[in-house]
């Protein structure tokens, strides 16, 4: 790491990063303005969370050569490199990020006219095209000088990462959780701590750092308390009307996904935990008229958050849970700062991507029951086939089980050349007869 | 006799037989409880039940793979045997064990993923017994002299089956395309009692070839549609090895007899090829595709992929970009499973052909 860098980043951190983040949020100190129609007044949080990811994402510039850098899955024991100093970047939040301003199909466009077929994640799409066009809303992503995967939520981000450390010749750090087609065993709670084990003398050469098991314990500590205080903002949703929709939650998950283990994402959810309670204290819903709850299966379509927000909201429906944004609540309480490697092993692969169909049905049944769901809207994500590949039999079961009516919406996460505006209100057309029925 | 009169045939001689979806698996286990592996890659049905099941943009082998299942086509089958492959794989196995109640034995097995380390070893000889544990709970115990026997008789097979992939490399093979892989592939199916004298026939009636006309290699999936064979052997072209997932990754490229019949297993997973569905390196995928171009003087590569096929597409773009660096031609073509060859497919592979025939020339 050069100290020329390093003073850099530390000058841009205590200086720069505070006067960016001032600009960010001025003229919304206020809050968040008059609501739109059909919805309560906005969360004053937002202006917050923007603060926080633009930090981010600037501050990530002045990272290269400062501090070591990680490009991090979603679902990886991100802990394990927080007492190394890593500054990690989550290339799916870029996705989402880029799926959000409607960038998808102009980076996967540059994947593909590089061989990457139109068919891939396009999640990854954009990160390759990203990689190799230099392209990205938020100015410069910073190079890798290590990248860590975890095929807990798919295989694809493997495929993925190992093109990338080919092209970086940067080491690829996988911790491989196996897929509980039943129950989880001993033996594989084993080895998945042995990798936990082995990953260390990899880190201490990446970063030039020891590893400092007390620190690790204490970082373990804090992500432990934002995923809880996280699974606590999303329960908040189980009153009527709830304070926020899943539409907030998909935004306000950033700091969970990108953050994890840092102060600053734990600061940030108790801040809006508290805004949510009080919202909850004084009645006031997201939206005005909550007269349906409904459930939300699969990743966002990114492109269309606004569009699905509105249009649900004008009828009365809000979105209260989704599988996704459950996640990074899901399994927390296994999770234990005293006994971090198996805790770890459990938390992580024992999420829903990485367990049996039925274990997702169980799940929805779950959620269903304790959000008071009327009806479940599944996006089926061409990007995404372990999310989606058992969506049709999940619709039939819960209709036959709970007599939850649904629609499938065909999309894609952030390539909105995989969308048709017409068969998709279709649809939604005869699903609201459905509930309304 | 047919792959089903055969199947009949081993049940009637007391054979289980277990349906086996790809890729990697330990077959030495099942053979050692008298059992028959039946690997379902392509079956040649119309695909109508599983669209009630998997999205448009799931692969073929997978559709195909739930297809026989929903058709009946499995009644024959003692139970089937899920490999951890891919996502599509994966789920899949999730929908007929969670969702459809096939009523037979499923197992799976899931084998440890590259960068591998220590751990991935230990793990994975964790992972064959406790396979066998499963297996003897339906099947009764399984005789560990036995296992032994077969082990040693697969590491036979693979020597074989890498005496018959050498003599095609160096042009000393007769066979067709086409009758090659009709020959490698019975291997999805017969016993190795049945196949090995099979194999050692074939061997020795094709060899001898004249080693004329240019050499391609093919990597992907499996070799299907097989009128792509037929074609390249039509045009004069020798497939003159492969990195197909089906065929040649999943010969060990060596092996060694350890004292402990398990062991020689674990020994035998980790000397197979590299490949996209264990994620290998990419690096070990390169170098491995251009030491079979340099040893076979290919004069080119057809990537030969499967519609949707995320583990194999992932690294074409880097694959494709050697073997171009290397000095050879590069054909990309992306298939639907048993559809046959389509007109602009066909005209592709000619003007494939005809770049390389005139490399061959010069
Ligand atoms: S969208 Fe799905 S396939 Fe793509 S990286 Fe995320 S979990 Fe994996
Ligand atoms: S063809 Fe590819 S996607 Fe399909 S089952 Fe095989 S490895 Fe999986």
């Amino acid at each position: 790491m050069s100290l020329v860098k390093r003073a850099r980043y530390h000058f841009m951190k205590d200086i720069g990063a505070p006067a960016v983040m001032r600009l960010s949020g001025a003229g919304r100190k206020k809050g968040p303005g008059r609501p739109k129609p059909g919805f309560g007044p906005g969360l004053n949080c937002a202006v917050r969370l923007k603060e926080i990811m633009t930090r981010h994402y600037f501050l990530s510039r002045y990272a290269e050569g400062a501090k070591p850098v990680a490009w991090v899955t979603s679902g990886a024991p991100v802990e394990i490199l927080r007492p190394f100093g890593f500054y990690t970047i989550y290339p799916e939040n870029h996705g989402a990020l880029c799926g959000a301003q409607r960038l998808g199909p102009e980076l996967c466009a540059e994947a593909e006219a590089h061989g990457y077929h139109q068919d891939l994640c396009s999640y990854a799409r954009i990160d390759l095209g990203h990689f190799l066009s230099g392209k990205t809303p938020v100015g410069r992503l910073p190079r890798p000088d290590l990248l860590f995967a975890s095929n807990n939520i798919c295989q694809t981000v493997v495929y993925w990462y190992r093109v990338l450390a080919h092209q970086l010749k940067i080491p690829l750090l996988l911790f491989d959780t196996p897929y509980n087609f039943e129950d989880i065993t001993e033996n594989d709670v084993a080895y998945m701590v042995r990798q936990l084990e082995e990953m260390i003398p990899v880190l201490e050469e990446v970063s030039g750092r020891r590893f400092d098991s007390r620190k690790f314990q204490e970082m373990t500590g804090i992500s432990r308390d934002s995923s809880f205080a996280w699974g606590e903002v999303l329960a908040t949703m189980k009153t009527r009307p709830a304070p926020m929709t899943i539409f907030d939650a998909f935004i306000h998950l950033a700091p969970i996904v990108s953050l994890r283990g840092l102060p600053v994402a734990l600061e940030y959810y108790h801040i809006l935990l508290r805004e949510l309670r009080e919202r909850i204290e004084q009645g006031i819903g997201a939206i005005e008229n909550e007269r349906k709850r409904l459930m939300w299966d699969n990743i966002a379509i990114w492109y269309k958050v606004r569009d699905f927000s509105n249009l649900f909201a004008e009828r009365g429906m809000n979105f209260v849970t989704a599988t996704y944004t459950n996640a990074w609540a899901e399994t927390i309480s296994l999770m234990d700062a005293d006994r971090p490697f198996e805790s770890m092993a459990r938390t992580y692969s024992l999420v829903v991507l990485n367990n049996s169909l039925d274990h997702r049905l169980q799940l929805m049944e779950r959620l269903i029951k304790e959000y008071h769901v009327d009806g479940l809207v599944i996006h089926s994500a061409k990007s995404c086939k372990p999310y989606s590949v058992g969506q049709y039999d999940i619709k039939r079961l819960l209709m036959d089980r709970l007599g939850i009516p649904s629609v499938i919406v065909d999309a894609d996460i952030t390539d909105f050349r995989a969308y048709s505006e017409e068969q998709t209100r279709t649809r939604l057309e005869a699903f609201f007869e459905t509930l309304e029925g | 006799m047919s792959r089903r009169e055969y199947l009949k045939n081993q049940k009637q001689k007391g054979r289980r037989l277990i349906g086996v979806f790809p890729a990697h698996y330990p077959r030495e286990i099942l053979w050692a409880f008298n059992s028959l592996p039946a690997e379902i890659w392509d079956p040649p049905l119309d695909i109508e039940g599983a669209n009630a099941h998997l999205q448009p943009y799931i692969c073929s082998v997978v559709k195909l793979g739930l297809e026989l299942i929903l058709q009946g086509k499995g009644d024959m089958l003692d139970g089937f045997l899920f490999p951890h492959t891919c996502d599509s794989i994966q789920n899949m196995a999730s929908i007929v064990y969670d969702y459809l109640g096939v009523g037979k034995p499923c197992y799976f097995f899931y084998h440890p993923k590259a960068p591998y380390r220590p751990s991935s070893r230990r793990y994975y000889l964790e992972q064959l017994k406790s396979l066998v544990s499963r297996l003897e709970r339906d099947l009764g115990p399984m005789d560990e002299n036995e296992l032994r026997r077969r082990v040693e008789q697969g590491h036979h097979l693979a020597s074989i089956l890498r005496e018959i992939y050498d003599a095609r490399r160096r042009g000393g093979l007769s066979a067709s395309n086409a009758d090659f892989y009709r020959m490698i592939r019975q291997g999805e199916y017969l016993h190795p009692d049945d196949f090995i004298p099979l194999l050692e026939d074939f061997l020795k009636a094709s060899r001898g070839g004249d080693g004329k006309g240019p050499g391609v290699i093919l990597s992907g999936v499996l070799p299907n549609p097989p009128e792509i064979l037929n074609l390249l052997d039509e045009l004069g072209v020798r497939v003159v090895d492969d990195d197909l997932l089906c065929c040649g990754r999943r010969i060990p490229m060596h092996t060694t007899m350890a004292q402990d019949p398990f062991e020689a297993l674990v020994d035998s997973y980790f000397a197979m090829p590299p490949c996209t569905t264990k994620d290998s390196p990419l690096k070990g995928r390169v170098d491995y595709l251009l030491e079979k171009i340099a040893a076979s003087k290919a004069k080119g590569v057809i990537f030969y992929l499967v519609k949707f096929c995320e583990p194999e597409w992932f690294d074409v773009p880097c694959m494709a970009e050697a073997v171009k660096e290397a000095g050879a031609a590069v054909l990309t073509v992306d298939v639907d499973l048993n559809q046959g060859l389509s007109g602009q497919l066909t005209t592709r592979i000619e003007a494939f052909v005809e770049m390389i025939g005139r490399q061959q020339e010069a």
